[in-house]
């Protein structure tokens, strides 16, 4: 993972200096470093002269944000009214065991990050997971060992 | 002026204001936590519900928020209606589940007949009805030390990262515009602390009195054009000069 925070400098530069265009900054920070730096939102919130206040209320508000770290791959589980139903629950839990961690957390070796999401917007497939970019549709448990190694 | 009815009664209203504020002039008393005439309206706690219609709506109703609806002419408004009562329960029953132990919103509650809400109490509840005016008002005084933080279930007031707000200068807004008390802080009279953050207090150099503290000052003085020494004493003994200077304005007016 890249933690060469003098970058951040740059990736503010590319957008307008104003109030406006702190989502797209924090979104720019948060696909190169994986999660929002301190030091980033600091400097974000001096450059576009926006109060530290807002930019964390906005950080912590999105869910596209992270504030810790994150690993090499996300494992977002859908639990959304239509994966809950096909039974997201279950898929869920394997996942837990799977990797010994619980949502919003990552594992140690910085591996894996596993979240819980509203919907993908692929009902069609559920049970969905995402890993990083990718969708992984009608899910079952014993496919989870597998869907790990992959992504 | 706008012409409008409250509850049958013509009244006449600025143009530009919102209902809310012709309505309180009516002295007609419907609640609301989330509004103070320091910051701009803002809709939180939806308690401020009334019904409104017109003449020529055939008989259409809805329901706004008056804190942020605006006068219109021939807008005819009911504050008490059975509707917008059972609006007001079904509010205050949930501020009830989310809040139990405030006593502001036991009271409220109780004297629309809610004694205990009908909804499961939310476990670890704070008194925080989430209704934004600590954080206008510290936006408005120009500070924004505290923000909301999260979403959903998670979200609360906070300063950024949780942290001692470094942008805090203790001039305890927050805590006196909270509608619920929530917001604590500690005043010994030499030392503040609120959001987590110590503050020294000043001293008036007459009285020995405590005046604001150094931070608060220090803003004034920078941002407000206010004379670097006006600090140094307390409220009171400005108003004692300056009646002691009247008086010597006086003495020399019967002299002359």
């Amino acid at each position: 993972m890249k933690q060469d925070f003098t970058t951040i400098p740059s990736i503010i530069a590319r957008h307008p200096r104003k109030a406006s265009s702190l989502i797209m900054i924090l979104q720019d920070i948060q696909k190169e470093f994986n999660y929002l730096p301190e030091e980033a939102m600091r400097k974000t919130a001096e450059t576009l002269e926006v109060p530290m206040s807002k930019v964390y209320s906005v950080a912590t508000f999105y869910n596209a944000f992270s504030l810790v770290p994150r690993g090499e791959k996300l494992i977002r589980v859908c639990v959304g009214t239509a994966c809950h139903i096909r039974g997201s629950k279950v898929i869920r839990e394997q996942f837990e065991n799977e990797l010994k961690i619980k949502p919003g957390e990552t594992t140690p070796d910085m591996k894996y990050s596993l979240e819980v999401v509203g919907c993908v917007g692929a009902c069609a497939m559920a049970p969905v997971v995402m890993i990083n970019d990718k969708y992984f549709g009608s899910v079952k448990t014993s496919r989870i060992k597998q869907l790990v190694g992959k992504g | 002026m706008v012409n409008i009815t409250i509850n049958g009664k013509l009244v006449q209203a600025y143009e530009g204001e919102m209902l809310l504020a012709a309505i309180r002039r009516e002295n007609i008393d419907i609640p609301a936590l989330c509004h103070h005439e320091a910051v701009e309206p803002y809709g939180a706690c939806r308690l401020c519900m009334v019904e409104i219609t017109k003449n020529e709506w055939d008989g259409w109703k809805n329901h706004v928020t008056s804190c942020l609806y605006p006068v219109e002419e021939g807008l005819i408004v009911n504050t008490h209606t059975p509707t917008v009562i059972e609006l007001r329960k079904t509010i205050l029953d949930l501020f009830l589940a989310s809040s139990p132990h405030s006593t502001v919103i036991k009271k409220l509650a109780a004297e629309y007949g809610i004694t205990r809400t009908s909804y499961e109490e939310v476990p670890d509840s704070t008194d925080c009805i989430l209704c934004g005016l600590c954080t206008r008002i510290c936006d408005k005084m120009g500070f924004s030390a505290i923000s909301a933080v999260g979403r959903g279930h998670g979200k609360e007031i906070a300063p950024p990262l949780k942290e001692p707000p470094p942008d805090c200068v203790g001039c305890l807004s927050c805590a006196y515009i909270c509608p619920t008390h929530y917001i604590q802080f500690t005043d010994n009279g030499k030392e503040r602390t609120i959001w987590g953050k110590k503050f020294k207090l000043l001293r008036c150099e007459k009285t020995g009195l405590p005046t604001i503290t150094e931070e608060f000052a220090a803003y004034l003085i920078k941002h407000r054009e206010i004379p670097e020494d006006y600090f140094k004493i307390n409220d009171l003994s400005h108003r004692r000069e300056l009646a002691l200077k009247m008086g010597q304005i006086t003495q020399w007016g019967r002299e002359a």
